[in-house]
């Protein structure tokens, strides 16, 4: 079960920061929309008719992009924004909100993004990386930023450049769920030992894990990270996201999970339901029920590592 | 029991399908703490979060949390709560707050809903418009000054009477108060896009002691024009008018904004005080 996250926590900004106080306010809204998200599902769709299924299955919010990982994967090739034009399409035929993906630092797509009015945008591995050391200055911008992580240090590098929710990396268009779990539980791990140290000791973790101190800090006296932080890459069933949640995650996302299985309206409700009633067993086992065939997925350990996307980001 | 002193034990929900609802529980053993202060009477408060009927059915008072009021929904119509709700809200009239899409919810109307609608819990005769300031972007904060919170109060400190920093998120707003009437708000359903909840009928035992009467506006948002960040759109906005941003009918209450995000626990302590007149009542009759 997620720990909370305090709603008087300086949201990740850290005490010793310089942003200045109207950022600050700035940065209220955008992890407020974060905090609506939570137990909520997020679904990748390609489509407007997509996003209609996703929006009537009960989805929170839906990522735009043109193709999803388990397709980007199949397909090869350089990964990019999406067209605006397919966005805008989303955007108009739903009411939740919209999010979409930009390269890792690529500025550029952002201030598009930014430009068309997304909701949220992620600044994703998924994509093929625009920057070889840079991530994305996402205080800025108005829009508010997901990232992903594979461990604390790189969550609370994310949010230091100004992310306002964090996602597990995991594998994304695998429907192996492995790697988001293994990314919850270092993060949970790495939380947990910090909140047991010095002041002393957290300035050589912070070293170590190349974070900066005061972030890290909060995160240790809070006990979690001190942004909304959402399940990602693998989650293909109810039971996974269900599964996620129980690690502590605040929500979910589905990317190729729904739209890569048999029946993707029927398991996108069963995936909404087992959010809701992550600890009910009796639910969770009712929603789970004939589904028909999940996708097929890949199974990462058997994939080389230049095939996986979560290594992308720095 | 038979008191007022004797009702000391009080249950209050947050409906937790989606959305921020442990933000809500946080604010309300903030309040409770401070409502312990002021009260001569110590009480023991319940703060639960709500997802099944069996739960709902242990709250004396409950609060709608923000979140994506279509998803709430939906998950509430799957999870075989609707009816349930619609009874707490509208049948047994117990105490109810509603934010931001928890306010959407509570409607008897509402407009720019998704493509074929969605389902209202209803109990405030208002017309909401859904995300009627824009996307994320136009997401802003604003001071309110919200006259309940100062009003008939003891504690008249600075603090007390400073304005409340409201968070409006991808907000709604009450677009119309609406005459109460026997039966759905059928007017509201003629309009073309607008879609009304469906009524049920007060439970005669609580009838008595509760006057369904008007909507009363408890806060608007003036010169909105002011909190925007840039100029260009101020030309649109009229200044004057205002939008209504808190309601309340009878058990009812709603706000737009997002009174749980901001750490401040002032509606919540005020919120508790009609909680606790309206158990009272209720225990006592």
């Amino acid at each position: 079960m997620a720990t909370e996250l305090p709603t008087n926590s300086t949201n990740g900004q850290g005490q010793g920061q310089s942003n200045g106080s109207s950022n600050t306010k700035d940065f209220t809204v955008k992890t407020g929309l974060a905090r609506m998200l939570k137990g909520g599902v997020i679904m990748d769709v390609v489509n407007a008719e997509q996003a209609r299924i996703a929006e009537e299955a009960g989805a929170c919010a839906v990522m735009a992009l043109e193709r999803v990982p388990a397709d980007i994967r199949a397909q090869g090739g350089v990964a990019r924004m999406s067209d605006p034009k397919m966005i805008k399409e989303i955007m108009a035929t739903v009411t939740i909100p919209v999010m979409a993906k930009a390269r890792i630092g690529h500025f550029v797509e952002c201030q598009i993004l930014e430009a068309i009015g997304v909701d949220y945008i992620d600044e994703s591995e998924v994509l093929t990386p625009a920057d070889h050391a840079h991530h994305v200055e996402k205080h800025p911008f108005s829009v508010p930023f997901v990232c992903g992580c594979r461990n604390l240090g790189e969550a609370l590098r994310r949010i230091s450049e100004g992310a306002a929710m964090i996602r597990t990396k995991g594998e994304a268009g695998t429907g192996d769920v492995i790697e988001a779990v293994r990314h919850m539980r270092t993060v949970n791990a790495e939380i947990a030992r910090a909140s047991g140290m010095s002041d002393p000791e957290l300035r050589i973790l912070a070293k170590e894990i190349q974070a900066p101190f005061e972030l890290l800090k909060e995160t240790a006296k809070l006990g979690r990270l001190p942004v909304v932080n959402f399940a990602a890459g693998g989650v293909a069933t109810p039971a996974d996201a269900a599964l996620m949640m129980q690690l502590g995650c605040d929500g979910v996302f589905v990317g190729s999970g729904i739209f890569k299985s048999g029946d993707a309206s029927k398991r996108a409700k069963a995936i909404v339901q087992a959010v809701t009633h992550y600890n009910d067993p009796k639910v969770l086992a009712a929603v789970s029920e004939d589904l028909g065939e999940a996708m097929v997925g890949l199974n990462v350990s058997a994939m080389d590592a230049k095939d996986k996307m979560q290594g992308r980001g720095w | 029991m038979g008191s007022i002193e004797g009702v000391t034990n009080i249950t209050v929900g947050v409906l937790a399908l989606q959305g921020a609802f442990n933000e809500h529980v946080q604010l309300l053993r903030q309040a409770a703490k401070i409502l312990s202060t002021k009260e001569t009477v110590e009480r023991t408060w319940s703060f639960t979060e709500v997802r099944t009927e069996p739960e709902l059915r242990s709250c004396d008072a409950l609060i709608l949390p923000g979140g994506e009021s279509t998803a709430i929904s939906l998950v509430a119509q799957r999870s075989n709560m609707l009816e349930p709700l619609r009874d707490f809200v509208k049948v047994t009239r117990k105490p109810t707050w509603g934010t931001c899409a928890g306010l959407i919810l509570l409607a008897e109307s509402a407009n720019r809903t998704k493509k074929g609608g969605q389902e209202l819990i209803g109990g405030l005769d208002v017309r909401v418009n859904r995300n009627h300031f824009g996307r994320q972007i136009e997401s802003f904060e604003a001071d309110l000054n919200l006259p309940f919170l100062s009003d008939g109060d003891d504690l008249g400190s600075d603090k007390h009477r400073s304005p409340f920093r409201a968070i409006f998120i991808r907000a709604p707003i009450v677009e119309k108060l609406l005459p109460h009437v026997a039966g759905e708000q059928q007017g509201e359903a003629s309009i073309g896009d607008t879609i009304v909840a469906p009524s049920r009928t007060i439970d005669e035992s609580v009838a008595r002691g509760i006057n369904l009467g008007e909507v009363e506006i408890m806060g608007t948002l003036p010169g909105r024009a002011a909190a925007l960040k840039t100029d260009e759109n101020t030309g649109k906005l009229d200044a004057e008018a205002g939008d209504i941003i808190a309601v309340r009918q009878a058990n009812v209450f709603g706000t737009s904004f997002h009174p749980e995000l901001t750490g401040d626990p002032r509606i919540h302590v005020w919120w508790l005080e009609q909680v606790i007149e309206a158990v009272n009542l209720r225990r006592t009759s």
